[in-house]
């Protein structure tokens, strides 16, 4: 692809990234991505039915800059809802990959959340185990975030999953007529040279990116107090606060769906009419599901909605920070829109909190 | 050679057998078979022996209940096809009852008559042991197709447990609710892709109550959402009627035993 194509020399900073700062006027935002999509599908989020969702395209008077949330992240590009990951021929054992889809995707208006919690999937479909599927998007796909300003859902500002120090190519913050551009890569900025019609940044627009920053930090609900998660998960593992919170879960699957970082999936086989050719599928999964811990011979480990509630931010706030550092949260509160009762991050950590001594 | 199946009807409106004819990779997946007799098409009479029984239809009289005990004495795999068979579907409305009541209103004085051997609606698995079900109204093909490939091959099918939201949140909808409109997604049994949602209707829970439904929790839902235990009971009963663990008698009745035990 473009790796390696790059010509343009930029200044580095002390800490050896590169700095190229450009400006973005908002009427060449479209040419931009036209011209990007006639190399790259171009996936951006669009209005649809009264959401707005990621899809392709080719318009760009469809991209919708200015959007607080849409219904699914990113992550579909990545990990798709549902894949065929190879088709077989049980009489002849013959596999067949060929039809895998890889093509030079840019990923352009993604949030910084959303941004944040593909680093957290990356940990582990690139980590102790590559998963070659998801590494082959991956490694095809540019992503050019864009700034946004907090729904009453948003809680970003708890995780730190606001701003985004690598994990984009480009990042867009929008300065009312015109964005302010970071190039965070070599290809990043060789896109928006190649595609994109931009200018130098004045020491007025940095003055207004510094406002921007202060504004979003501003327009926050008060924060809720994330430290000691793990501690305090541990002293109510055993808390009527699951049953509380977790008895009227509806065990629809909808906040696993939706969650950006949720990265669970089941894998199944599906026959041909003829019984001897099929496909094996990969299909996002869900814990909230009674199936998912389920075994052989009936026994299941999560017999209850709490205990599966429970489960899934025991996962989140416990056992990933407990080996990558993190919460595997970002804070985009689509659970918190999806879930129809109450079920969400905030709520968890208000009640992990409640009659805490400090 | 080929297993022999055959597909019959009881009180539906042959809607899924349509639904297969409609489809020429099912009439492909169909060829596996000897298809023995079809209600819908042919005018011949049942074989005597036949391995699959694919059954259309809620239980309404006398007649389907002795044809129900035939079939089940009869078939290795009773397959129950679409929403009628399967939870009691439309038929199934009828179950408020009293059957002689409801007749006499529409039938006036041909009541007898018509009437005869009449039962409260049933699914199947009422009366005969169902080895597989295939939800909905009508039918999905590619479930049927998966559905038999499985009973052909002797295998498990393990349907979806959890209720409809996640698929249609993947089929990226804006929910019903948020626009006040009551929507049955939430105790829906899945494995539709939200098919309905995606264009532009609620969901009616064709396809019965998912087996993880929390129900008390949709009804609490429900009412904080303007839609009041009645009228959620109305919309369930369209395809849930049979089901009683659905209807606002279990919920309060299970409330009641839970303040009892408190």
């Amino acid at each position: 692809m473009l790796k390696g194509s790059v010509m343009v020399t930029f200044p580095f900073d002390m800490k050896g990234s590169y700095m190229y700062f450009r400006i973005l006027e908002k009427d060449q935002v479209s040419t931009f991505i036209e011209g990007l999509a006639h190399v790259y599908e171009v996936v951006a989020p669009v209005m649809r039915g009264g959401g707005y969702s990621f899809e392709q395209v080719r318009d760009g008077s469809e991209v919708e800059l200015d959007y607080p949330l849409t219904i699914i992240p990113p992550k579909k590009y990545f990990v798709r809802p549902k894949e065929c990951l190879f088709r077989y021929d049980s009489h002849s054992g013959a596999l067949d990959e060929t039809d895998h889809e890889v093509s030079p995707r840019v990923l352009f208006g993604v949030h910084a959340c959303d941004i944040n919690a593909i680093l957290m999937t990356d940990k582990i479909f690139l980590g102790d185990y590559v998963d070659p599927y998801y590494k082959a998007r991956r490694e095809n796909t540019l992503i050019v975030g864009v700034s946004c300003m907090p729904i009453p859902t948003c809680m970003c500002n708890a995780w730190g999953t606001g701003e985004v120090s690598q994990g984009c190519d480009l990042f867009l913050t929008d300065l009312g007529d015109r964005y302010f551009v970071t190039c965070q890569s070599f290809e990043g900025a060789h896109i928006l040279d190649t595609f994109a019609k931009t200018h130098e940044a004045s020491a007025e627009d940095k003055q207004a990116l510094e406002d921007h920053i202060r504004e979003f930090s501003q327009a926050f609900r008060e924060p809720v107090d994330t430290t000691q998660l793990q501690l305090l998960f541990d002293a109510k593992y055993n808390d009527p606060m699951w049953e509380t919170i977790g008895d009227p879960c509806l065990s629809c699957g909808a906040c696993s769906a939706v969650c950006p970082t949720c990265y669970c999936f089941d894998v199944v086989d599906e026959l041909d009419a003829d019984g001897v050719a099929g496909c094996r599928i990969r299909c996002w999964d869900s814990c909230l599901d009674s199936q998912f811990a389920e075994v052989a011979g009936g026994h299941d480990f999560r017999p209850t909605r709490a205990s599966r509630v429970r489960y899934r931010f025991y996962h989140k706030f416990w056992a990933y920070p407990s080996r990558y550092g993190k919460m595997l949260c970002v804070g985009c509160g689509r659970c918190d829109v999806a879930c129809k009762v109450d079920i969400n991050p905030r709520r968890i950590v208000e009640a992990l909190r409640e009659g805490e001594s400090k | 050679m080929r297993p022999t199946a055959v597909i019959l009807s009881l009180a539906s409106d042959y809607g899924c057998q349509v639904q297969i004819s409609n489809f020429p990779e099912i009439l492909e997946m169909l060829s596996t078979f000897d298809l023995g007799y079809w209600q819908f098409v042919s005018s011949g009479d049942m074989p005597d022996a036949y391995e699959v029984a694919l059954i259309e239809g809620a239980v309404t009289t006398d007649e389907h209940v002795e044809l129900l005990e035939k079939v089940r004495a009869t078939a290795s795999c009773v397959i129950a096809l679409g929403a009628c068979a399967a939870t009691g579907g439309i038929p199934g409305l009828a179950i408020a009852g009293p059957v002689r009541g409801q007749l006499k209103e529409v039938y006036g004085s041909g009541e007898k008559k018509v009437g005869a051997g009449a039962r409260k609606p049933a699914p199947i698995s009422d009366y005969i042991t169902v080895d597989f079900t295939i939800p909905g109204c009508p039918i999905d093909p590619a479930e049927l197709s998966r559905v038999l490939q499985r009973a052909i091959r002797a295998l498990v099918d393990t349907p979806q447990r959890q209720s409809m939201c996640g698929e249609c949140k993947i089929a990226e909808n804006m929910c019903f609710w948020l626009a006040g409109t009551p929507c049955l997604g939430m105790i829906a049994r899945s494995g539709c892709n939200a098919t309905c949602v995606s264009r532009g209707r609620p969901c009616t829970a064709c396809r019965g109550i998912a087996q993880d439904a929390n129900i008390e929790s949709a009804y609490a839902f429900a009412a904080q959402n303007k839609c009041d235990a009645d009228q959620f009971e109305s919309l369930i009963k369209i395809y849930n009627a049979a089901n009683e663990q659905a209807t606002q008698k279990a919920v309060t009745s299970k409330k009641t035993a839970q303040e009892v035990v408190s």
